[in-house]
C-alpha cells in the first residue's frame, strides 16, 4: 500500500509539474465556479436572514420583549418592570410602548393602521424610529396632537405605493383625523414622514405614550410591551433567563422566538430555496468534477495502459487520479475562495439593492465555507477514483490499443 | 529457461474466429538473443504479448524457469511483469510527463526501493544505454533512438529475467535502429540478458542468435545462427 502511495503521488507530481498548464488552468477555473456556486447563493440569503431579523430587531422587537401574561391586554406597572429590567446587568436600554388599533383619514380616505405610543427621547437607544424620518422631524417629549405615520400610509412609499390603501400624498404639517378602536377620534398634525421599507413599520403610526394613556384613560404606567436592548449581540437568552429571575413576571420573549412566527416562514422558503440551490449546485459540481477527471483518464488511457504493462499496480494509478482531483479541486477551492472573497468585499461595498432601499450584503458562513470545502474533496476523490479504477481494471491491450 | 507448447490464440469463436496462434511450440535457453519473425499478421507480435503476461492464450502452456505462468492470477502476474519481465514497446511508451529517469525509476519505487536509491538504479540503466548525461530530459526532448533507448533503460533497470521487445527499432532510421540493436548486443553478450525480440526486417538478424519465423499464426523455422 505504502508503494501504492508513492507511487500514485509521483504520477499526479509529475502529471501537474509538466501536464498542460493551460488545461490545468482551465480546470482550476472551472472548479473555482463550480465552489462558487456552493457558496454564494446561501451566502446572499444568509444576507437577506440578516437583514429581516435586523428590522425585527429594530422596529417591533428589540433585542428581548416583554409582553403581557394570559388574556391581559396590558403590563401592569410598566415602570416597575422597566426598573427590574434597566438593573439587569447586560441590558443597554428599555422603554415601554402601547400598541393600539385605529384607522386614520385624510381627505375622504381611511386606512387601517397600529398605533404605537411611545416615549421618543427612550426610542433614540431603542429603535431605529428616530432615524428613518424621510420628511418632517420625528416626535418630541412635548409632542402632543401629534403623529408620525409610516410611508406606506402617507403614500409617498415607492416600494410599498401600489400595494397597499394609502391616504394619498399626506406631508409633513397634514392634518389627519384618527379614530381608535374604542371610538375616541382625534385631530394631529403629520409631525413626519417615517420609511423603513419594511411593512411592520410603513404601515404603522407613532405617537406619544401619553397620547395613547389619554385616549384609553390608563392608568398606573400600562404598556403592551417592554423593548429591552443588550449591550452584546447573541446574549440575548441569558438576558432573557436574568430578566426572568428578576422577579419579572410577564412573559419574555427574545426577537427570535417573536420572529419566528412572522419570519419563520419567509425564512423556511428561503432555507428551501438555499437547500434545493446547494442540492443541485453539488449534483452539477459533482457531474463537472466526474466530466473534468474522465475525460482526462480518457485521455491518458493508454498511458494507464503502459503503466499497467510495465508492472505498475491498479492501485497506484487509482491513487495518482485520486491524488490529481484532489490536487485540482484543492486548487480550485482555493481560486473559488479567493473570487468568493473579492465578490463579499464587492457585495459589502455595494450592496444589493431590494425593493429599492433594502440593502442585502451577504454573509459569510464558516461553517458553510467549511461543508463545502469538505463536500468539494470528497467529490473530488470520488470523482477521480471512479473513472480511473474503470480504466485500470481494463485489460492493458484494450488499454493501450483499444482492442 | 521458457518452454512453450502448442500455445494458441484466438479472436473471437465459431467459424469466425481469426486463429493468431495455431498451436505454437518452442523452448528459449537462458542468455539467448532471439528474433521473432514473418510477415504482418503471421502472429509474431501475439506471441510476444502473450509471452510478456500482456494477453492471455487462448490454449497451451506456457512456462518460464518451471513456474506455468500462463495460469497465474492478474495480481501475481502484474507482480511478474514488474519484477521479472522487461518490455520494449514499438513506440517507446513513454510517459510524456516524466523525465528519462521518472520513467525508469518510477518501476524500481513500486518494487519497493528508497527514492534515492531508485534514482541510482535508473541512472546506472540509463548509463548502460548511453543516456545518462540526459536523464533530466522529457520525451519530447529526445530523439526517437534516444526514447527506445530510455524505454530499454526502463525495461532492464529492474534486471529482468527476460527482455521482451516488440518491432523496436520500427519507428527509427537506420542510424538510430543500429544505436537501439547495439545495445541490445551489448546487453546479451555483457550481461548475459535474455532477449527476445519481434523484427520484420532481415538485417536485425544479425545482431541475434537465433530466428524464429512464424506465417499464418505457425511456426515454420528455427534457425539457430550462432553458439
Amino acid at each position: 500500500m505504502i508503494n501504492d502511495i508513492r507511487v500514485g503521488a509521483l504520477i499526479a507530481y509529475c502529471s501537474v509539474k509538466r501536464g498542460n498548464k493551460k488545461t490545468l488552468m482551465f480546470i482550476v477555473f472551472v472548479l473555482s465556479l463550480i465552489f462558487m456556486n456552493l457558496v454564494f447563493l446561501p451566502s446572499m440569503i444568509g444576507g437577506m436572514t440578516v437583514l429581516f431579523t435586523g428590522m425585527m430587531q429594530d422596529y417591533p422587537y428589540g433585542d428581548v420583549v416583554i409582553e403581557p401574561t394570559g388574556d391581559n391586554t396590558y403590563i401592569n406597572n410598566a415602570d416597575n418592570v422597566l426598573q427590574k429590567v434597566r438593573a439587569v446587568e447586560g441590558v443597554r436600554a428599555a422603554t415601554k410602548r402601547l400598541d393600539v388599533g385605529a384607522s386614520i383619514e385624510h381627505k375622504q380616505k381611511v386606512v387601517g393602521v397600529t398605533v404605537t405610543g411611545l416615549l421618543p427621547t427612550e426610542e433614540y437607544e431603542i429603535s431605529r424610529y428616530p432615524y428613518i424620518i424621510t420628511e418632517g422631524d420625528f416626535l418630541g417629549e412635548l409632542s402632543r396632537d401629534e403623529i408620525i405615520i409610516g410611508a406606506a400610509i402617507a403614500g409617498t412609499s415607492p416600494v410599498f405605493g401600489e400595494i397597499y390603501d394609502n391616504l394619498g400624498e399626506v406631508r409633513a404639517g397634514s392634518l389627519v383625523d384618527v379614530t381608535y378602536s374604542n371610538g375616541v377620534k382625534r385631530t394631529y398634525k403629520v409631525k413626519g414622514i417615517m420609511e423603513g421599507t419594511f411593512e411592520l413599520v410603513d404601515l404603522n403610526a407613532l405617537v406619544h405614550y401619553k397620547e395613547i394613556e389619554e385616549v384609553y384613560g390608563l392608568e398606573e404606567s400600562k404598556a403592551t410591551s417592554v423593548v429591552v436592548r443588550v449591550d452584546k449581540q447573541g446574549t440575548e437568552e441569558q438576558i432573557q433567563d436574568k430578566i426572568r429571575e428578576a422577579g419579572v413576571n410577564e412573559q419574555v420573549f427574545t426577537w427570535a422566538d417573536k420572529s419566528e412566527s412572522l419570519i419563520r416562514q419567509a425564512m423556511q422558503s428561503l432555507g428551501a430555496i438555499d437547500v434545493m440551490s446547494k442540492f443541485v449546485s453539488l449534483i452539477v459540481g459533482a457531474a463537472l468534477v466526474l466530466i473534468i477527471i474522465y475525460i482526462n483518464v480518457l485521455n491518458r488511457k493508454k498511458e494507464i495502459g503502459i503503466l499497467k504493462a510495465v508492472g505498475i499496480t491498479p492501485g497506484s494509478i487509482v491513487l495518482s487520479y485520486a491524488f490529481l482531483s484532489m490536487f485540482y479541486v484543492s486548487l480550485g477551492i482555493f481560486a473559488g475562495l479567493v473570487l468568493y472573497f473579492a465578490l463579499m468585499l464587492y457585495f459589502q461595498a455595494n450592496p444589493v439593492v431590494f425593493y429599492e432601499t433594502m440593502e442585502i450584503r451577504p454573509q459569510i458562513d464558516p461553517v458553510l465555507l467549511i461543508q463545502s470545502i469538505v463536500t468539494m474533496l470528497t467529490l473530488s476523490v470520488i470523482a477521480g477514483t471512479l473513472p480511473a479504477w474503470s480504466v485500470s481494471k481494463e485489460s492493458i491491450l484494450k488499454a493501450i490499443w483499444s482492442r | 529457461m521458457i518452454i512453450v507448447k502448442n500455445l494458441k490464440r484466438y479472436y473471437g469463436t465459431g467459424e469466425t474466429a481469426v486463429k493468431a496462434l495455431r498451436g505454437v511450440s518452442f523452448e528459449i535457453n537462458k542468455g539467448e538473443f532471439v528474433a521473432i519473425m514473418g510477415a504482418s499478421g503471421s502472429g509474431k507480435t501475439t506471441l510476444l504479448r502473450i509471452l510478456a503476461l500482456l494477453d492471455d492464450a487462448t490454449d497451451g502452456e506456457y512456462t518460464i524457469r518451471g513456474l506455468k505462468v500462463s495460469s497465474l492470477p492478474e495480481a501475481e502476474r502484474s507482480y511478474y511483469r514488474l519484477t521479472q519481465v522487461g518490455y520494449v514497446f514499438q513506440d517507446y511508451a513513454l510517459i510524456n510527463e516524466m523525465s528519462a529517469a521518472e520513467n525508469v525509476y518510477i518501476l524500481s519505487m513500486m518494487e519497493g526501493k528508497s527514492r534515492k536509491e531508485s534514482y541510482e538504479t535508473a541512472l546506472e540503466a540509463l548509463d548502460k544505454v548511453g543516456l545518462k548525461e540526459k536523464h533530466n530530459r522529457i520525451p519530447d526532448e529526445l530523439s526517437g533512438g534516444e526514447k527506445q533507448r530510455v524505454a530499454i533503460a526502463r525495461a532492464i533497470a529492474k534486471k529482468p529475467d527476460i527482455l521482451f521487445a516488440d518491432e523496436p527499432c520500427a519507428n527509427l532510421d537506420t542510424r538510430n535502429s543500429k544505436q537501439v540493436l547495439d545495445v541490445f548486443k551489448e546487453l546479451n553478450e555483457k550481461y548475459g540478458q535474455t532477449i527476445i525480440m519481434v523484427t520484420h526486417e532481415p538485417w536485425h538478424t544479425e545482431y541475434v542468435d537465433r530466428v524464429i519465423t512464424l506465417e499464418d499464426g505457425s511456426l515454420v523455422s528455427d534457425v539457430q545462427k550462432r553458439r
